[in-house]
């Protein structure tokens, strides 16, 4: 800071943040990206003819964690708000059941859907994306307008809802899933790939978590959001809409889960209705692995994103092992345990 | 008296159900000056001063802001007219920093996205304005600051956007005795900027080492408006307690 146009006694306030450099070494997502790639190589070094490492088994991981990043990256925001959504497993069920139901309903006559053969592929895809966007979306507005009406935490309404939406999607269905869906969306979306090796749901997920990233460091909406979660009263005080500003935050994350819906039927040609159960806490633990403060207030949409992809990389490394992947759940929950307490001990020490 | 007063409210009244909390108020507050409110616990300060905020609005009488009549009816009205209240809680973002904290609400943006620069620039000058020398850095999180430091945040925020008339509730009431004095005396140099400042307090020594006029609150109704130097202690306390009735003209 120069000193020349300062009177004497005049007090000079230093506006520098710790260096980049030092930020970005101490910052959980950093640790995380290390905890990462270790688990990488070691999976690499592990694998028979280090086959983990292949291109084609990398391609595997970004499209089976794709779907969590997207989730975990909605998560962060209302996390970092301060609140919760448990439905999202649920959402995405009932958007892609929503999804199924109108692509079938628009996509031809019950003969060609049997055999898979839709005269009518096109417009039916596009509406069905459009149906499970909506559906997600007007998920996400019932559980904000259902927190602000009722004034209950969002942990007992996204409960509730939970509940109700999987409900619902059963009583469409009939309990039975929407299968032979047109291979098109297969094809040219749910295992499409980009310059030939690149998924498109992981384009998708990156594009959009890069989006949020700009939005939480760099526009209105993320400084509100995290004065939301650090102090409800602070952001009301300040003139912040916290009501609309729930509204929104819930919006984002149905419309994700919608989309992650719709990504879903596209790579399997089917519903899922009896999945996604665990959909809810596991982009909670990539949330909190990944740096966000589970009270809120404090959010890292790039440490989510990689945190996300701990799980995909677990089962697909202990599968080429030949160990169960039902391991994958118990290491998921010990890095969460150890990303907790090793966080909360930075935290403790910083103050 | 040679200034006007910037806000005066006249005969406010202000009731919840059928308790009537204040009967026919009047307050004066005057650029410059500190302005302090007491009262004992129940005597209506509270209501008072949101309805200042614009929180809570009155439900009859006059408020007059720079000796125009004007309805304070939301809190974003109040603030427009450069009314700011801080309240004994603080309501800051212990996660964000004092830039963040000062500026929450209302950012200042550069092509949609913040102008950081700018607002390090303002947050710090304001800060320098009030010679605050406690911070070291505007990046620091609130979380890290002390009581003193973080009423001290909560008052520039206030100042942030040339605030007229200033309302601080019971800015010392959680702190140590250093650091209630650099409160005091930051209060002072609000005034010396030619800010109106209405100190709520039950701490009389606190009022009377700043306070320019003291308003007594007893029961909803304003007992006494005076000159701090024309006053002592035992009248204040014998007004807030009611043992004692004021006979002079209201300052």
């Amino acid at each position: 800071m120069t000193q020349t146009q300062t009177p004497p006694g005049a007090v000079t306030f230093d506006s520098s943040e710790p260096s980049a450099t030092r930020r970005v070494v101490t910052s959980t997502a950093f640790m995380i990206a290390i905890v990462v790639t270790v688990l990488i190589l070691l999976f690499g070094v592990l694998s028979p003819n280090g086959v983990f490492l292949s291109a084609g088994n990398f391609r595997n991981l970004a499209l089976d964690s794709a779907q969590l990043i997207l989730l975990a990256v909605g998560m962060t925001f209302l996390v970092g708000a301060g609140e919760l959504d448990l439905s999202i497993g649920a959402n995405v069920i009932l958007s892609s059941v929503v999804a199924a139901k109108v692509i079938t309903f628009v996509g031809g006559t019950p003969e060609e859907i049997l055999a898979g053969d839709y005269s009518n592929a096109a417009t039916a895809i596009l509406l069905g994306f459009l149906a499970a966007v909506v559906t997600g979306v007007l998920f996400g507005i019932v559980n904000a307008a259902l927190v602000n009406m009722l004034r209950v935490s969002s942990f007992i309404v996204t409960l509730a809802m939970m509940s109700a939406g999987s409900g619902i999607a059963y009583i469409v269905t009939g309990g039975i899933n929407v299968s032979s869906l047109p291979r098109e969306m297969q094809k040219g979306f749910g295992s499409a790939d980009l310059f030939g090796i690149i998924p498109i749901p992981a384009v998708i997920a990156v594009v959009i978590g890069l989006v949020a990233w700009f939005a939480m460091t760099k526009l209105r909406f993320g400084v509100h959001t995290l004065g939301m979660g650090s102090s409800l009263r602070a952001a009301e005080r300040a003139g912040i809409n916290i009501r609309r500003q729930r509204v929104k935050l819930f919006v984002i994350m149905g419309g994700i889960a919608g989309l992650v819906g719709f990504i879903d039927i596209s790579r399997f040609l089917t519903t899922n209705i009896q999945g996604h159960q665990g959909d809810a806490l596991a982009a909670i633990a990539a949330v909190v692995i990944g740096g966000t403060s589970l009270f809120g207030g404090r959010a890292s949409i790039l440490g989510s994103m990689i945190a996300a992809i701990i799980p995909a990389i677990l089962i697909n490394g202990l599968v080429i092992m030949r160990v169960g992947s039902f391991y994958q759940l118990v290491v998921t929950g010990v890095i969460l345990l150890i990303a907790v307490g090793i966080d909360q001990r930075r935290r403790a020490q910083s103050k | 008296m040679a200034e006007a007063p910037i806000i005066e409210l006249t005969n406010i009244v202000k009731s919840f159900g059928p308790v009537s909390v204040l009967k026919g108020v009047n307050l004066r507050a005057y650029p410059g000056k500190v302005t302090a409110l007491v009262g004992d616990n129940g005597a209506g300060k509270s209501t008072l001063i949101k309805g200042l905020a614009g929180v809570q609005p009155y439900d009859s009488g006059e408020v007059r802001f720079a000796g125009e009549a004007v309805h304070l009816h939301s809190p974003r009205e109040a603030s427009r007219l450069g009314i700011e209240v801080v309240y004994q809680d603080l309501a800051l973002c212990d996660n964000l920093d004092i830039v963040q904290n000062m500026f929450l609400g209302r950012e200042e943006l550069g092509f949609g996205t913040f102008d950081e620069g700018l607002m390090e620039r303002e947050a710090a000058e304001t800060l320098r304005q009030l010679s605050v020398r406690t911070v070291s850095s505007v990046r620091q999180k609130v979380s890290s600051l002390s009581g003193g430091q973080r009423q001290t945040v909560a008052i520039a925020r206030s100042v942030l956007k040339k605030a007229k008339v200033v309302v601080l509730d019971e800015p010392t009431a959680a702190l140590g005795v250093a650091q209630t004095e650099q409160v005091l005396e930051l209060v002072g140099r609000l005034a010396e900027q030619g800010v109106a400042v209405i100190l709520i307090s039950h701490n009389l020594a606190d009022v009377f080492a700043v306070a320019d006029y003291i308003s007594v609150l007893y029961l909803g109704q304003m007992v006494a408006s005076v000159k701090a130097e024309d006053t002592n202690r035992d009248d204040i306390v014998g007004y807030i307690t009611g043992s004692k009735t004021y006979n002079g003209v209201q300052a």
